[in-house]
């Protein structure tokens, strides 16, 4: 557990937020003793009632969190029900207890055992134990058929869940995983545990069910599509004196919308998330209201379908990948969505190589292009294309930041390289037909993955045949690598490999990052015990059990 | 017939919108074909048609993909919000359009008429999403107001739906006003040449009497006809003038539902208005013979 207390203060020390060191040095390591006894305790100072409004994203296409890959279910449902860990919601990153009181991991991590509270009641009155929680995760872990579940392969190493007693369950793995990657999927704001019975009457599949009964701070009231999901809290939750609300109101929104703005800051919500730009900084500049920034589990990319020559021959990608200037770009979208720079590695995760590091050092993201430049030319010599590159097709998602981005790139590849694109912008759910039949050169969209943890997403985005390797790129050294990075449990090897993995990376790149996603929340100061500065993603931390109304 | 045809052939993915970027890219193909059975969407064609027609007549019109809501529930409520910007909306159209062609006829090529032609141009160049945001956007930053965030019905509390409804109704009031205000000129315009307004002027009648009782009646035939084809455009129009406006309206529905790819909710929503056009269109033949005592005779 020491490990992580290391890569937590190395991680601060790189986002450089004072204020959030400050936070975070109080509160425990995750995994340790003190972390155990974690569970977040009512602040006496802590005002009751009122009702809380929440504008976030627009509605759910179905009820299924587990099933669901949006904002839209975690945003409207979280507040409904709990997991196992958490995330401490004063940080965003710590790992506490939930519904498991503590756990112990087997000294070679092939068995995870957790302790789970008594007392713990359903919505519907139900008791809570360890067959719901082993219900839960046997369908996350198989999903029955019809049910497809993206945070599935988390769990690919346990092979047994068992309940030891109805407070007590163990995970079998077949084979050792690092710690935090473990705790971080288990900590999962997907991860909801639901009634084993809820699951049994279902027939495993919960997307036309609008309210199954969860442990949350929060109840179900009623609901209208595309408008409002309104809570109550719940009298009877687990962890007394929580939450503050009575009452939560959960307005569905367009994310980046002036709709969204607008209504915060004529106070029709307390609470907005994904704010556009404009609406962030006019929140930030507003006398009673405080804005916030934090980084996304989302990357924007540009696909390089690998089947289609020359776009097969690494020195032609990197090529491209040098002749993007990545500060233009997130300078292009800045009034309509918040962005980073950002490599093949999430920039601020503690593994990857420091933002300032890569921003500074490294050709391709620092702001004086020409060296970059002139690396890209020299390779497209190299490989054969000294007068550039005809008649490419240019795959473009129908949304603001990408056709802005696809004009940019599209004419910093003609004046750099010479390479012609011609755009074809298409609705989302024709961007990934086309995408999964290979039916474009090049294609910018956004992914997403569950956790920051690279094993996560080394497989999802880049692996052989990964879902979302839409550039259906192989380097057979960097599947090596990240096997072995998915097995190492020693924290120190693994930065190592990654380290080399991102090296790969950059000299055969599997797609060319244009940014990494930020997302802007803002507030009315009568909301209180909420500050996201830290948080990881929008996913894990949506329950506003500790958020109290000041007036 | 041809909505559902088209809606078919249309590409894009459902199960998109259903699972997210990260979830529909994990979609094997067994359980993307067993989803899409789920949903009806495998069935062929003629099979779905007639589920559709079957959901027509027992009155539900289907249910969403997503949610499983039921579409009739959908319309209900919120069609009336929408009902309520169509009519608010021509009213305001003739309440403006009728007074400034009647003035702009009554005082052809003199300032009020270029004034009033200058202003019908511009309101029929003007897209409605484009002033609607811009409305929005004024009523933001100079008076920090913003309409309510849910479906407020006028039976519930009528000031709150007064704010809902208003800021469309008077977007697409404006745009057809144009419209009428260039229509009833030119009727205007000729009527008043007539033998019989010369004859009711040399009369002694008073000239807004001349206007009012013998030269309008027979100018309005035409301007009713508009205003009928013109509903015709408020119905399309409202979909764009409700997204700008954020009323949870069926113009914003019919828009979330083609993004979410959800067929069931485009079709009915399609059917449903193309229904409306019809009755309207019907309705203002009808009136002729109530307007027009001569049609009445044929």
């Amino acid at each position: 557990m020491s490990d992580h207390a290391s890569d937590r203060r190395t991680f601060l020390k790189r986002a450089g937020a004072a204020s959030a060191a400050v936070v975070a040095s109080r509160l425990p390591v995750p995994g340790s003793a003190s972390a155990q006894d974690a569970t977040v305790k009512p602040d006496p100072a802590a005002k009751r009632g009122g009702t809380l409004r929440f504008g976030v994203h627009t509605a759910p296409a179905h009820f299924d969190v587990h099933q669901s890959g949006t904002v839209a279910n975690i945003g409207a449902q979280s507040p409904m029900y709990d997991y196992l860990l958490r995330r401490d919601p004063r940080d965003g990153q710590t790992i506490i207890p939930d519904l498991a009181q503590r756990w112990e991991i087997a000294p070679d991590g092939k068995k995870y055992t957790f302790h789970l509270r008594r007392g713990v009641k359903f919505h519907d009155g139900a008791d809570f134990t360890a067959e719901d929680v082993k219900a839960t995760y046997e369908r996350i872990i198989a999903p029955p058929k019809g049910v497809v579940i993206p945070r599935t392969p988390l769990f690919s190493a346990v092979s047994d869940v068992v309940v030891l007693d109805p407070y007590r369950i163990e995970f079998r793995l077949k084979e050792a995983r690092p710690r935090a990657f473990m705790l971080g999927a288990f900590a999962s704001g997907w991860n909801i545990i639901v009634r084993k019975k809820t699951l049994e009457e279902n027939a495993g599949n919960l997307r036309n069910v609008m309210a199954y009964p969860g442990t949350g701070p929060f109840r179900h009231v009623s609901r209208r599509d595309k408008e409002v999901w309104i809570m109550e809290r719940n009298p009877d939750y687990w962890n007394k004196g929580l939450p503050y609300v009575d009452k939560l109101e959960v307005y569905h929104m367009p994310p980046f919308s002036p709709e969204l703005g607008s209504a915060l800051l004529t106070g029709k919500i307390d609470y907005g998330r994904l704010l556009d730009p404009v609406s962030w900084r006019r929140a930030k500049e507003t006398p009673g209201m405080t804005a916030a920034e934090f980084n996304q589990s989302v990357i924007q990319a540009v696909f390089m379908n690998n089947k289609k020559p020359p776009l097969g021959d690494p020195r032609v990608r990197r090529a491209m990948h040098l002749a993007l200037d990545r500060h233009a770009l997130v300078e292009v979208v800045k009034d309509v969505a918040p962005m980073s720079v950002g490599g093949f590695v999430y920039p601020f995760h503690e593994l990857s190589t420091p933002a300032a590091e890569l921003i500074s050092k490294r050709l391709g993201y620092q702001k004086d292009t020409k060296p970059a430049v002139q690396e890209a030319r020299r390779l497209m010599a190299e490989a054969g294309h000294p007068n550039g590159i005809r008649n490419l097709t240019f795959l473009v998602r129908d949304a603001a930041t990408f056709k802005l981005w696809a004009v940019a790139i599209q004419a910093m590849l003609k004046e750099t390289l010479n390479i012609e694109t011609n755009l074809r912008t298409v609705q989302i759910s024709q961007w990934f037909e086309d995408a999964a039949a290979g039916n474009f050169d090049l294609g910018i969209s956004a992914i997403v993955s569950a956790l920051m943890d690279p094993s996560d997403y080394f497989t999802a985005w880049y692996g052989k045949d990964g879902p979302q390797n839409y550039s259906l790129w192989t380097n057979p050294a960097f599947h090596d690598l990240a096997r072995q990075i998915e097995r190492e449990v020693d924290d120190g090897r693994r930065k190592t490999m990654v380290r080399q993995a991102e090296a790969i990376l950059e000299q055969d790149p599997p797609l060319l990052p244009v940014s990494y996603e930020k997302i802007y929340d803002a507030w009315h100061n009568r909301v209180r015990g909420q500050n996201p500065s830290t948080f990881f993603g929008i996913y894990d931390v949506v329950r506003w059990d500790n958020v109290w109304l000041a007036s | 017939m041809i909505i559902f045809v088209v809606l078919r052939v249309l590409p894009g993915d459902p199960l998109v919108a259903m699972f997210g970027l990260e979830g529909f890219a994990k979609l094997a193909p067994a359980d993307r074909a067993r989803i899409m059975e789920d949903l009806g969407l495998s069935d062929p064609l003629p099979v779905q048609y007639a589920r559709w027609m079957r959901d027509i007549a027992g009155g539900s019109l289907g249910r969403s993909f997503f949610r499983g809501d039921k579409v009739s529930e959908l319309i209900l409520h919120r069609g009336p919000l929408s009902a309520e910007i169509g009519l608010l909306s021509v009213i305001i159209s003739w309440l403006v359009g009728l007074p400034v062609g009647i003035v702009s006829a009554l005082r052809p090529n003199k300032l009020p008429d270029n004034v009033a032609r200058s202003l019908s141009v511009l309101f029929l160049a003007i897209p409605g999403f484009w002033l609607g945001m811009l409305i929005v956007l004024a009523a933001l930053f100079w008076f920090n107001y913003k309409a309510p965030l849910v479906v407020v019905h006028l039976w519930q509390d009528p000031w709150a739906n007064l704010q809902l409804v208003i800021g469309p109704a008077v977007v697409l009031g404006l745009g057809q006003g144009a419209y009428i205000a260039r229509m009833s000129r030119s009727c205007l315009l000729e009527v008043i040449l007539e033998d019989y307004v010369r004859t009711a002027r040399a009369k002694g009648v008073g000239e807004a009497f001349v206007v009012v009782r013998h030269a309008l009646p027979n100018a309005l035939l035409p301007v009713v006809t508009l205003s009928g084809i013109l509903m015709g455009f408020v119905l399309g129009g409202s979909v764009a003038v409700e997204q700008a406006f954020g009323v949870p309206g069926l113009g914003r529905a019919l828009v979330v539902a083609v993004i979410e790819r959800d067929t069931i909710v485009v079709q009915n929503l399609v059917l449903l208005y193309a229904v409306i056009f019809v009755v309207i269109n019907v309705a203002v033949d009808l009136s002729y013979a109530w307007l027009d005592p001569r049609i009445r005779y044929h």
